[in-house]
């Protein structure tokens, strides 16, 4: 037998083909894992460990909020939150230039939030939003552009599965990660919304200011946006306050949401639908987790995560450049691959380096997550802009991705805030854990 | 979805799939219960211990048991709509044989890899009932929960045998309606099926 590592590189290899030749990424890393298992501890121990894993690395409590989070997401559609949301956001902050789009980016950034679905944001939003900026005279390239974009602000405000997800992976705790990403989000969402303005200052013709609504108008929209900020946060307030585990605090905000979509009409069916699409999705994560699990497993018997970053640690290069060319990696990674399988596959390997380099591990979570949003809106795949031009066929997709443009190069302005301001990052939950 | 099967084992291919495919979907509103069971149980979970200082005996063994519903039961499901995160980049330009012959292949890798996890995790299970194994706290006996594990997978078994059948056909005879089988969405696939989706937010 061979040594531990070249096994570890040959896992390695096998794994990428078979994902690359479409084996579903759970058998993918399961077969790899069981059969390099099998190969470095012999057939009844390494069989036996493989065996084990999707029961015991599936039930922990920690990862039982994450049906809790998809359940919202399924429930806010019938919750009658989006127009009631673009409402609000319009009569507030309408009066600034292009400032449809503005109040869209909001209402985008607290939906998506919700909701955590990316697409499906873009998706309603391009139903709701563009028609009204297109009869208001806006640009078609802005609208459409605005409207993929503001989906992607899903992942970092909570609830979010994904930061969940990345949380189990790497053993860091789930609080901590879902109070880090709210700030980001904020940043992220303040940078499109200045880019808006700036871009409608300049060219006034693309987006011009909404106003005319008296006091009383804009206080009468905000009791049809409540449920979203009461579930941002019942979830922020009772992690950073500690008043309930994170599994009790997507209880209580499914339940919010719940109600509100019972009182929006909605019927047995609905809610029979929407339980079967949580459990379809549920299952789907959880088979990923074990999955890789048991690549895990193998390749921590093989010794490869820490050679690996032993290696990374020992290059002779400045730990940015690295962490910028791992984050390009990213990039590349999710224009071919969905977000959630990509980091799971990834993290593995990728996390103990980083961690060597010096970086903080909710750090990069909140980086990488914000690059795996990233790749929704760019190009060959760009899904939330096939999506805004599946629902609008009548924006053709260049144009689309035109409009997406300016928001590219937004969110990378906003890594290169992240990057040297890490503090946005860590900060909500450094307090947490002092206080 | 199958046009007018004619022989008699597309037939059978076609029953099996809408037989198996209800197993499947009851699988899925099972755990999709559990999970509203679990929002239920966290709310009253989270309340009596806040307000009422009576927080449920034994309520993270209980969400922990129940896990295994919702984390595993439906895989099946899930596999029947293609649901399961892959790459498919490169599938998407195979056509015709090539694009069936690699289908198979992939899911035979799928079959052998759960037939063996299958047998060592009810292996898992007969451990737990021979020692008698409970949760921590409250002391529940966890193997029947366990046994979920290769139930869930059996389905998932049965699954994967009708589409490697349905494959099978295929390589054979590409030209031939599709049955069983899920098939690789594109794109502007998913962009459409996410834009439907929306579609339901009818209450705004």
């Amino acid at each position: 037998m061979s040594d531990p590592l070249s096994v570890g590189i040959v896992g390695i290899v096998a794994l990428l083909v078979m994902v690359l030749i479409g084996v579903r990424v759970v058998y993918a890393a399961a077969a790899v894992g069981m059969v390099g298992l099998v190969s470095l501890i012999g057939w009844e121990a390494g069989a036996g460990i493989a065996g084990t894993i999707p029961h015991s690395k599936s039930v922990t409590y920690p990862l039982s909020v994450l049906p809790l989070f998809i359940l919202i997401g399924f429930l806010a559609f019938y919750a009658g939150l989006t127009q009631a949301l673009f409402d609000a956001a319009r009569k507030w902050i309408g009066w600034l230039p292009g400032g449809l789009a503005v109040a869209t980016v909001f209402a985008t950034a607290g939906f998506a939030a919700v909701s955590g679905a990316s697409v499906a944001t873009a998706a309603v939003f391009a139903r709701i939003a563009i028609p009204d900026m297109l009869k208001a005279r806006y640009d078609k390239a802005l609208a459409a552009g605005v409207v993929a974009a503001g989906g992607t602000l899903a992942s970092l405000i909570p609830p979010s599965a994904i930061l969940v997800i990345y949380a189990i992976i790497v053993e860091e705790s789930v609080g901590a990660l879902l109070l880090a990403g709210f700030l980001p989000g904020l940043v992220s969402a303040m940078i499109y919304v200045a880019l808006i303005v700036i871009m409608a200052k300049l060219r006034p013709e693309i987006g011009s200011p909404i106003t005319g609504y008296t006091w009383s108008e804009r206080w009468r929209s905000l009791p049809g946006t409540t449920p979203i900020v009461a579930v941002v946060a019942i979830i922020f307030s009772a992690i950073y306050f500690g008043w309930a585990t994170p599994t009790e605090a997507g209880a209580l905000g499914a339940f919010v949401v719940f109600v509100i979509a019972l009182a929006k009409g909605m019927t047995r069916k609905a809610l029979g639908g929407a339980l079967v699409e949580t459990a379809k999705m549920t299952v789907m994560i959880f088979s990923l987790i074990w999955g890789v699990l048991i690549f895990v497993r193998f390749m921590g018997f093989a010794g490869l995560p820490g050679a690996f970053a032993e290696w990374i640690a020992s290059l002779d290069m400045p730990p940015v450049l690295i962490m910028i060319a791992i984050l390009l990696g990213y990039a590349v990674l999710g224009m071919f691959m969905d977000a959630i399988g990509m980091l799971i596959l990834t993290l593995p390997v990728v996390y103990p380096a980083v961690v060597a380099l010096g970086y903080d591990p909710i750090w990069f979570g909140i980086i990488v997550v914000k690059m795996a949003e990233i790749c929704l809106i760019t190009p060959p795949i760009g899904l939330n802009c096939y999506v805004v031009h599946g629902v609008r066929p009548d924006i053709p997709l260049s144009a689309v991705f035109r409009g997406i443009a300016p928001f590219f190069i937004a969110d990378v302005v906003t890594v290169g805030v992240l990057l040297a301001f890490p503090g946005i990052v860590t900060w909500l939950p450094r307090t947490m854990m002092g206080g | 979805m199958a046009a007018d099967p004619q022989s008699r084992g597309e037939r059978w291919l076609a029953y099996f799939d809408q037989r198996l495919g209800r197993v499947e979907y009851a699988s899925a509103l099972v755990s999709g219960v559990v999970i509203f069971l679990l929002m239920i149980l966290g709310i009253v979970q989270g309340l009596g211990r806040k307000l009422f200082n009576a927080p449920i005996f034994g309520y993270i063994d209980i969400v922990e048991l129940a896990m295994v519903v919702f984390a595993l039961l439906p895989i099946a499901y899930c596999q029947q709509l293609g649901g399961h995160v892959r790459m498919e980049i490169l599938v998407n330009r195979l056509a015709g044989r090539v694009k069936w012959g690699a289908e198979l292949a992939s899911t035979l890798i799928a079959f052998a890899v759960i037939a063996v996890l299958g047998w060592y995790a009810f292996q898992h299970g007969v451990r737990a009932f021979n020692n008698g194994d409970t949760t921590i706290d409250a002391e529940y006996i966890t193997w029947p929960w366990k046994m979920l594990v290769p139930v869930a997978f059996a389905i998932l078994l049965l699954r994967l045998t009708l589409q490697i059948a349905g494959f099978w056909r295929l390589v054979r005879n590409p030209a031939a309606a599709p049955i069983a089988v899920p098939l690789p969405a594109s794109v502007e696939d998913l962009a459409e099926a996410a834009a439907r989706e929306a579609l339901v937010d009818k209450g705004a």
